[in-house]
């Protein structure tokens, strides 16, 4: 097992380091403009665009120039090009916005697709099962930007049901922070509700034909006791595994369109912004964030179902 | 543990980071503005009010934004600076940390100035004559986007080149025993008043470093002080206690405290505004919720004409703009009405370049003087299309560079129909509003046409001139994009700018210079852009919002109701 | 016992398409026949499959539109025009900028579903979109697909350090932050454009988003494929080509990949689906398909700024888009049902 581990740990770091060097090549190989130019400002002279060139060492090779920025990426020394903020202090103040996003977000589209999962399973064929099924492909199909506009604008302003918009910290009103990210989280669950609930199905359906369920059913258990010691404990281990992995996706990238729709100005915002100026140290920054999620917990699902999986640490 | 129980644990665990990760951190961005007021009195009080993005910077000597120079304008103040008056008034140059006006010798070359007696920081610490040097050393040494304003002062140039902060600049020689400071230029420069009240060359601390202090903003001499920098969250500005009270046509604030939060939707302010979250948006309320500001909440929202112009640049040396007669038959076509609706209205259609409330502004221009049609009338498309026949380039490939701040990316495509309609074959080409002007101030872009504007730095003539003078054509970060290099144009500029005043005679020499711009079609001016202001209720609109023409709202002239 | 019997015929969902289809083995049934059956009998997804085959008809049709009944192009701007409704003369954008509702059939088929902030035609360029959102999707889906089935051929079927450096690649392919990383790409090419060798891409060729969302999924459908390969290799009919001295292309291609056929077909559908969701996004991050074109995302992007005094420009483009993905989505679910039940078929994120 330990011996798994490490060697999932080598992989992360080298995932990393090839995003890393994949992210910053791209960036300086593709035409974007010259950068010295683009911080100068309004009206700049070329006394000072070769100062700042000087400075950044756009003039070095390439090799030279990575090491810098994947130095000042460790350091914290990493500023906009545009306005020379610090961009490691952005990140950590937009992180607590995501992760409120992200994990309330979490935790209600597991909620609600084990109600709907089990709820369609148990009813599978009837007229229920087809109809969470029409819901849950509706899901899936909307895009999150969209329904997510459509919810700020006409529940949020039109209605006043809700704030249109916008973050108020958990330690200021816990109650108030709640309010404010009702929308956003379920702008962002609705996707995967009907994701989860179509796979749980699937999976509660595979389950309840095991020989095991079987077993417990001919032993003269309650159907409901069957149902929540059987078949969904079992049918619930491939979710959760998603549910690690997409956790991860949502954190580093799967929040940014939530994020900007609702003005929460988390890192996902913050990458958008970046991008949309190619401001290379953030987007450079913002994509490790985002990719360290991703990777992390990749890792840890992966460890957490070879120590479930003995068969899978031989791979 | 079964799966159950072990889910039951990650739940927990992920419920509890929640909490601890939501507790540290992070700022507020939804307190609202209701805090502190005293009710009926016109002085004190706090308000909160928005920023759609962060300010360039909140640092004197680097800011070049009207996002910047908005709030920074009360809390930086210079030798020189501009009456607090509401309108045209506002453009009127005073002394405010100087005792009078510039000494200026007959060769136009020298400034002498004296610092007013007792003038001291928001911190308390004493104002000294040599802080002004070290002031400018910082514009010179940040590679601020000022310091070319301030390369026509005495070895200047070398300074910057020598690249040492603490270096002297021949040019200035303070006395701080006297308060004494002498400016000397290389040669006579008409806008040197002006330049020394732009916010580049307010005064800080002589100890302030040579780096930018946008998180830590040091302390000034204005009626405000910044007391919080949270970048990209919020700032707070408070009532300077050492603001000296007697400084004429400089009165002290009257609100207490602004708070200013970074709110990155524009709808979500405007909304904000209508219920009393926030007193003020420092951008105009979005098209979107403009009809219904302007039918429920007209009594606390106004309109001004600004000095700004927008126009379409045409590059002189690719083809076909190349051609006079193709420059001609665009300003023809082009279809200003229809432009400023894309603006909601909130450009009036003209045709002249210098604008409105600027010496030598010529409405002539901008109504039926105008030698292409009027421009409040639709366009003679006919007469376009047949001229560009006639110049043979009908059918030929037209890319239009535009960025994609609203509505600039609409304009951009509707410009490139209109010149499809004039028998081109153009394309719209959509920048980031972050690159867009460096990328077409690069000679190598070689951008045919497309969108262009200006807002005054300050009320000189020369400071919209130079857009379209020969002398200023640089390789790269060029403003003059299309290369309009008019002899007759570039000669008057350099002769205009050498008169210390702007007489009623030189001002006539500016308009005649505008004129000739214009009937040569070098660019294509369509209008000039209005401002929208809007208030929350509790703000006293009818007696407390001065308009400056320099800095836009004045926030010293607030109050609540 | 009572519950015996009843177990027979609580068999549902997959495992009862499984039992069936060995019973209808029995019969003589190939696999492909009885998944087109399945499918017959799938009323749902046979109706949802029928609607996207009418959207794509009425986008391929939309020249059509534009020429005889909205008479107008895609790009042309009426902002100072007006139209004649019920004998009244309206402006197509308002003096304060707001465009004109839908019309539906009041002026003649003009505006029938309103302009556009630059006096567009909304029911035009919503066709035309559709037409850049449908062949986004589906050449995009295509260079998935064929990536994937080569990576995870080639993985699957040689192993070893092949087969390590693959799955090097797709880890870290599947690590990049999708959004980021295609809209990034996205703003560089739209304002560089992309030279590779001989071919240049101008900055609002389609081939861009094209190739930044067909590069996206490839691990999600590469890694499942490169599984099947490396069961595939062990069968019986691989060994006797192999014994018959068959090379190892000859045997990849021929061999294996034939019996990839339901598992692509399946994924096939959901990356059209899916490869147009994010080409909206992109879009609506300003990454995606470059004006004037316009695609439904960029038209949702235009549109939401609008969303008080012109709801139609969000509405429309956003009903069209989830119409044609739910359509897809519930097609490829069906789809999926037929041919192979127990599939774990997952792209989104």
């Amino acid at each position: 097992m330990g011996r798994f581990i490490i060697r999932r740990l080598f992989q992360m770091v080298f995932v990393m380091f090839a995003v890393s060097v994949l992210t910053f090549f791209i960036f300086n190989v593709i035409p974007n403009g010259d950068p010295a130019v683009r911080m100068a400002g309004k009206n700049p002279t070329e006394t000072q665009i070769e100062a700042i060139r000087k400075e950044w060492g756009f003039d070095d090779n390439l090799i030279v120039q990575y090491v810098t920025m994947m130095k000042k990426v460790f350091t914290g020394d990493l500023v906009s090009y545009f306005t020379q903020l610090p961009v490691g202090e952005e990140i950590i103040k937009g992180l607590p916005r995501t992760l409120s996003l992200a994990i309330g977000a979490a935790i209600l589209w597991m909620f609600v697709a084990i109600c709907f999962g089990l709820y369609s399973a148990m009813r599978a064929g009837k007229f229920a099962d087809r109809f969470l099924t029409i819901v849950a492909l509706i899901g899936i199909s909307l895009p999150v930007f969209w329904i997510g506009a459509l919810m700020n604008y006409y529940l949020g302003y039109k209605a006043g049901l809700f704030p249109n918009g916008g973050y108020v910290e958990l330690t200021k009103d816990p109650v108030d922070w709640a309010y404010h990210l009702i929308l956003p989280w379920t702008a962002l669950a609705i996707l995967f509700i009907g994701f989860y609930s179509r796979v749980l199905r699937s999976n509660i359906l595979d389950t309840i034909n095991e020989d095991y369920v079987r077993t417990a059913r001919a032993k003269g258990l309650s159907e409901r006791q069957v149902m929540v010691r059987h078949v969904l404990r079992n049918s619930m281990i491939p979710i959760v595994t998603l549910w690690g992995l997409d956790f991860g996706a949502v954190v580093g990238g799967g929040a940014i369109l939530t994020e900007t729709v609702f003005d929460l100005q988390g890192v996902g915002q913050y990458a958008a912004e970046a991008v949309g100026q190619l401001d290379v140290p953030p987007v450079l920054a913002t994509t490790l964030f985002a990719a360290f999620f991703i990777v992390l917990l990749n890792a840890i699902v992966d460890i957490v179902y070879a120590y479930l999986d003995p068969r899978i640490r031989l791979q | 543990m079964g799966m159950l129980g072990r889910r039951a644990l990650v739940l927990l665990v992920a419920a509890l980071s929640m909490l601890v990760i939501a507790a540290c951190g992070g700022d507020d961005d939804s307190s609202s503005g209701s805090s502190g007021s005293s009710g009926g009195t016109k002085e004190g009080g706090s308000i909160t009010i928005s920023q759609t993005s962060q300010p360039d910077y909140l640092d004197p000597a680097l800011s070049y934004t009207v996002n910047g120079w908005e709030p920074l304008s009360t809390v930086y103040s210079g030798l020189i600076g501009y009456k607090r008056a509401n309108g045209q008034a506002g453009s009127e140059l005073i002394p405010v940390l100087a005792q009078d006006m510039p000494k200026v010798s007959s060769d136009g070359t020298t400034y002498e100035l004296t610092l007013r007696k007792g003038l001291k920081y928001s911190d308390g610490s004493p104002v000294k004559a040599s802080d002004f040097e070290h002031s400018i050393q910082r514009v010179l040494n940040l590679e601020s986007g000022g310091s070319a304003f301030f390369l026509g002062i005495k070895g200047a140039e070398d300074y910057v080149k020598n690249g040492k902060p603490e270096a002297d600049i021949p040019g200035i020689e303070t006395d701080d025993a006297t308060g004494k400071i002498t400016i000397t230029l290389n040669g006579p420069d008409g806008t040197f008043s002006n330049v020394l009240a732009m916010p580049f060359a307010t005064l800080v601390k002589g100890d302030a470093p040579f780096k930018n202090l946008t998180k830590d903003p040091p302390p000034g001499v204005g009626q405000y002080k910044i007391t919080q920098s949270v970048p990209n969250r919020q700032f707070v500005m408070e009532k300077n206690k050492n603001w000296p009270t007697d400084i004429p046509d400089d009165p002290p604030a009257k609100i207490d405290k602004i708070t200013t939060l970074i709110v990155k939707n524009a709808q979500k302010q405007a909304q904000d505004v209508i219920s009393g979250k926030l007193d003020y948006m420092q951008d105009p309320p979005p098209a979107d919720i403009k009809p219904e500001v302007k039918a429920k909440y007209s009594d606390r929202y106004r309109e001004v004409v600004t000095a700004s112009t927008y126009y379409m640049f045409m590059n002189t040396r690719v083809p076909p703009f190349d051609d006079p007669k193709v420059r001609e038959a665009v300003n023809w076509g082009i279809d200003k009405p229809g432009l400023a609706r894309l603006f909601a209205g909130e450009v009036t259609p003209g045709c002249s370049f210098l604008p409105p409330g600027m010496p030598g502004y010529d409405e002539n221009l901008d109504t039926s003087g105008c030698p292409w049609g009027d421009p409040n009338k639709p366009p003679d498309l006919e007469k376009a299309r047949q001229m560009i026949k006639d110049a043979g380039v009908d059918g030929m490939d037209v890319t239009v560079y535009g960025n994609n701040d609203d509505p600039t990316d609409k304009v951009t495509e509707a410009y490139a129909d209109m010149l499809n309609k004039m028998g081109f074959n153009a394309k719209p080409k959509i920048l980031d509003g972050g690159v867009y002007f460096q990328t077409i101030g690069n000679q190598k872009t070689k951008a045919q046409t497309g969108f262009a504007n200006w807002f005054q730095d300050f009320p000189h003539p020369k400071n919209f001139m130079f857009l379209v003078d020969g002398a200023s054509i640089q390789e790269t970060n060029n403003q003059n994009f299309g290369n309009v290099d008019d002899p007759e144009i570039t000669k008057g500029i350099a002769e205009l700018n050498k008169e210390p005043e702007i007489t009623s005679e030189v001002a006539d020499k500016w308009k005649d210079l505008n004129n000739k711009l214009v009937e040569r079609a070098w660019i294509v001016p369509y209008g000039h852009r209005k401002l929208a202001t809007f208030f929350s209720e509790r703000m006293d609109f009818d007696n407390c919002s001065n308009f400056s023409p320099v800095w836009n709202n004045d926030y010293t002239s607030w109050c609540l109701k | 016992m009572a519950t015996e019997p009843a177990t027979e015929t609580t068999l549902q969902g997959p495992a009862a398409w499984e039992a069936e289809a060995e019973r209808e083995h029995v019969h003589g049934l190939g696999p492909w026949r009885l998944g087109l059956r399945r499918l017959k009998r799938n009323k749902v997804a046979l109706l949802f499959g029928a609607l996207f085959v009418v959207l794509v008809l009425s986008c391929i049709a939309a020249p059509l539109w534009a020429d005889k009944v909205a008479k107008t192009t895609v790009n042309a701007n009426h902002l100072s025009d007006t139209i004649t409704v019920d004998g009244k003369e309206k402006n197509v954008v308002g003096l304060d900028g707001v465009p004109i509702g839908p019309q539906w059939l009041k002026a003649d088929g003009k505006f029938f579903l309103g302009a556009d902030r630059n006096g567009r035609d909304i029911m035009v360029r919503l066709l035309y979109g559709g037409r850049n959102s449908l062949v986004i999707g589906v050449v995009a889906a295509l260079i998935t697909t064929a990536l994937s089935i080569f990576l995870g051929l080639i993985s699957g079927y040689f192993r070893g350090p092949t087969d390590t450096v693959i799955r090097a690649l797709l880890d870290v392919m599947w690590s990049f932050p999708v959004i980021i990383l295609g809209v990034a790409l996205g703003v560089a090419f739209a304002l560089g454009g992309l030279k590779i060798g001989p071919l240049h891409l101008a900055g609002d060729s389609l081939l861009i988003p094209i190739f930044i969302i067909g590069f996206v999924y490839v691990p999600y459908m590469a890694r499942p494929v490169r599984g099947q390969v490396l069961s595939l290799r062990e069968k019986e009919f691989v060994e006797a080509a192999r014994a018959q001295g068959a090379g190892p292309f000859r045997i990849m291609f021929t061999e294996v990949m034939p019996n990839l056929a339901s598992t692509v077909i399946v994924f096939f559908t959901l990356l059209i689906a899916n490869a147009i969701l994010l080409e909206s996004a992109l879009s609506f991050l300003g990454a995606g398909v470059q004006p004037p074109n316009p695609s439904w995302g960029t038209m949702i992007d235009e549109g939401v700024d609008r969303i008080a005094t012109a709801p139609h420009l969000t509405i429309v483009p956003g009903l069209m888009l989830v119409l044609t993905v739910l359509a897809l989505n519930v097609f490829g679910d069906g789809v999926r049902d037929a041919l192979d039940p127990r599939a774990k078929v997952r792209l989104e994120r």
